[in-house]
């Protein structure tokens, strides 16, 4: 498991991390969202130990993350970078060595990742010759190559077409299936939704929700339904008491926001008195709308 | 599962790539082959220039102009010059010689006679051989016999004494002052250049943005030391190679006749290398972390350069006048000991104690720059985008 415990960093006086805790177990995905400068790069950073903390430490396993363990991380960062010039079996067996694994060991993980991504016809290619979504592969392979404990993505989805996109996705499963930690950052939301088993969500520094997409539902305070009736009072809600109006929807139905107190059976059959009911439904905010909410408040 | 990790440090694997990625380099493999190439044209060269004597050609006829002749003969094998006899049958084809070039003078009735002007050497030589016969003709008439006056022709003084001792005068000295400058040419050459490449080996890791995958598994500090050290390696490598092929160029050329005081000199100058390219590299490779892009390197490296440069510049004076103030300062100071002290130690000028001193400050200030260039380097190396201040370098690092 990877812990990290109050982790604080300030760059020149402007604050990037300010106690920022969570922890990713084993076999989970996590996604980590925030805003842009919201502080998820220098969290990966520090995770990495490519950062010093002002404050804080990593945890691995039960202790503080030394030099040892973070070499058996994997870790691709959002600057995607890799020797234009250097061949691609070459490259990845560099880097598998860096991270501490023997030169046989290295030349056939390099074989075996390369195969595993699709990208194995490359592999005496220089990294320059190749198209932009096979060097993003080889990025991945670097990530991958010295079969790491735990996995730390920096956007690791920006870039790639939805094919791409669906391919690192299963890795990921993999990866996790196989008891790996993984972490990693996006935007893109409704992937983090679908992809991870849990979510932390940062601003300006701070956690300010974390844990499953369902226990974040839960915690929200807000009761909403969709409905839609045909019937020819555009505002027939508007007599409740309780019942306020959350947007109304392109189609023609609405999302109506119910006070604790008021029953969804009595708006239904307040709403099959006007008309006929052609939707009903309990609204379960997406991600980014808890999203959304959360970095308002 | 999981890999094991082996033990082996991974600055050594840094080292070995930089030293391989840029051995087989074709820009490197040229570059060598050019400076091998104009050194030995050099040397050869010089070897050609060296071995000769001044030669001459004396048109004699007659008997007695050929015995004259070969009286200046053995007064010029004293000088040091080649004299060549061309007998003719009389003295008015030995004035047509004169004047076709044939040859440069002809002894008639017992006078030098030129086309025009003589060379000086030609004309001591002959004026020589001729004022001996006058000589010999004067005592003769005294009665003193011909081996009497001979001998006392032959006397000669003492060699000349210099009350001050100067190197580059003692004559079984082969390495004079061209091969010290060409030594101070060749480390100036190969402390910029690889210098330089250092700078812009660090820019390109910033440029590419690898250098953030390879901080995911090595110490920016380690990351560097192996970058240093593998350049490092291959500078010493290309510079034993020069040295090796000067002096084996130079011994079949046969213009080196004590191989030992040349492979010394090739052996200080590689000592001086790796001295000075330890504590420059470093500083390189800070220049090099502070921008991201390579265009920008030329100016981030300005400094440096002007220090390489006025040390070459002082080492160059060094080269020419080893015993000087300026250049017996240049070969103490660390930041010019590594270009002027190898020329003064090949040509005999520095002393011991000089030398102890050179070796201590430039060992010591580079034991000071390398952990400071670490801390610096480490605190730029992610910064991508406007050049880095260094004094925000040396916060963001601890």
């Amino acid at each position: 498991m990877l812990e990290l415990i109050d982790l604080a960093r300030s760059f020149d006086g402007t604050v990037a991390l300010d106690g920022v805790s969570f922890s990713v177990a084993r076999g989970r995905i996590v996604g980590f969202v925030g805003r842009n400068g919201a502080g998820k790069t220098t969290a990966m950073r520090v995770a990495l130990g490519v950062l010093e903390a002002d404050r804080g430490e990593v945890w691995w396993k039960g202790r503080p993350a030394d030099a040892a363990a973070r070499r058996r991380f994997g870790y691709m960062p959002e600057e995607r970078g890799l020797y234009p010039k250097m061949r691609v079996h070459e490259q990845l067996v560099y880097f598998a060595r860096l991270h501490g694994l023997s030169k046989r060991r290295a030349n056939e993980r390099a074989r075996e990742v390369v195969e595993a991504l699709g990208v194995a016809d490359r592999a005496k290619d220089r990294v320059e010759a190749l198209s932009l979504g096979n060097q993003q592969r080889v990025q991945l392979a670097a990530a991958l190559v010295h079969r790491p404990e735990l996995l730390v993505l920096d956007e690791p989805f920006s870039g790639l077409d939805p094919v791409g996109a669906d391919a690192l996705a299963e890795i990921l499963r993999t990866e996790a299936a196989r008891g790996v930690p993984v972490v990693f950052s996006s935007h893109q939301l409704e992937l983090v939704e679908r992809l991870c088993d849990e979510v932390v969500l940062i601003d300006e520094g701070r956690i300010v929700a974390k844990g499953s997409i369902a226990d974040l539902r839960n915690s929200r305070r807000r009761r909403l339904f969709r409905l839609e009736v045909t019937t020819t009072d555009p505002s027939w809600w508007e007599e409740l008491p309780g019942v306020e109006l959350e947007r109304s929807l392109p189609g023609g139905g609405v999302i109506l926001e119910l006070a604790e107190a008021f029953d969804p059976q009595r708006l239904l059959d307040v709403a099959r008195s006007m008309g006929d009911v052609t939707h009903f439904s309990d609204v379960q905010p997406t991600l980014a709308e808890l999203f959304r909410e959360v970095v308002r408040a | 599962m999981s890999e094991r990790g082996t033990d082996r440090g991974a600055w050594v694997l840094v080292t070995r790539r930089e030293f391989w990625v840029r051995l087989r380099d074709r820009g490197f493999l040229i570059s060598t082959a050019i400076t091998v190439t104009v050194l030995s044209v050099f040397i050869l060269a010089n070897a050609a220039v060296g071995d000769r004597r001044p030669q001459f050609r004396l048109a004699v006829a007659g008997v007695e102009g050929r015995a004259i002749g070969e009286r200046a003969v053995a007064v010029a094998g004293i000088g040091g010059v080649d004299l060549t006899l061309v007998p003719v049958e009389t003295d008015a084809r030995a004035q047509e010689i004169v004047r076709e070039g044939l040859a440069d003078g002809a002894v008639l009735a017992g006078e030098l006679v030129t086309r025009t002007k003589p060379p000086s050497q030609f004309e001591a030589v002959v004026q020589e051989a001729l004022r001996r016969d006058l000589v010999r003709a004067r005592l003769g008439a005294h009665g003193i016999t011909p081996s009497q006056i001979d001998d006392a022709l032959d006397a000669q003084p003492p060699p000349p004494r210099s009350l001050v001792a100067d190197p580059q005068d003692q004559p079984q000295r082969e390495i004079n002052s061209s091969v010290a400058l060409v030594a101070v040419i060749l480390l100036y050459g190969q402390l910029f250049g690889y210098g330089v490449w250092v700078a812009s080996g660090v820019v390109e890791e910033k440029s590419t943005r690898v250098v953030e995958v390879l901080l995911g598994a090595i110490r920016a500090r380690h990351l560097m030391a192996g970058k240093v050290i593998g350049i490092g390696l291959l500078g010493l490598l290309q510079l034993t190679f020069i040295g090796g092929t000067a002096v084996t160029i130079s011994l079949l050329a046969g213009s080196l006749k004590v191989p030992g005081e040349a492979i010394w000199t090739v052996f200080v100058a590689l000592a001086w290398f790796a001295m000075g390219f330890a504590f420059y590299a470093s500083l390189f490779a800070v220049a090099g972390s502070l921008v991201s892009r390579m265009e920008e390197l030329q100016n981030a490296i300005v400094p440096l350069n002007l220090l390489i440069l006025g040390s070459f510049f002082v080492s160059i004076a060094a080269a020419n006048d080893p015993t000087s103030p300026i250049a017996r300062i240049a070969s103490i100071v660390p930041f010019s000991a590594a270009l002027a002290m190898p020329p003064r130690i090949a040509l005999g000028a520095a002393t011991i104690p000089e030398v102890a001193l050179s070796v201590g400050l430039l060992v010591g200030a580079t034991a000071v720059a390398i952990p400071l260039a670490g801390r610096l380097y480490a605190g730029a190396i992610l910064r991508i985008g406007a050049r880095v201040k260094l004094r925000d370098a040396w916060r963001a690092s601890r």
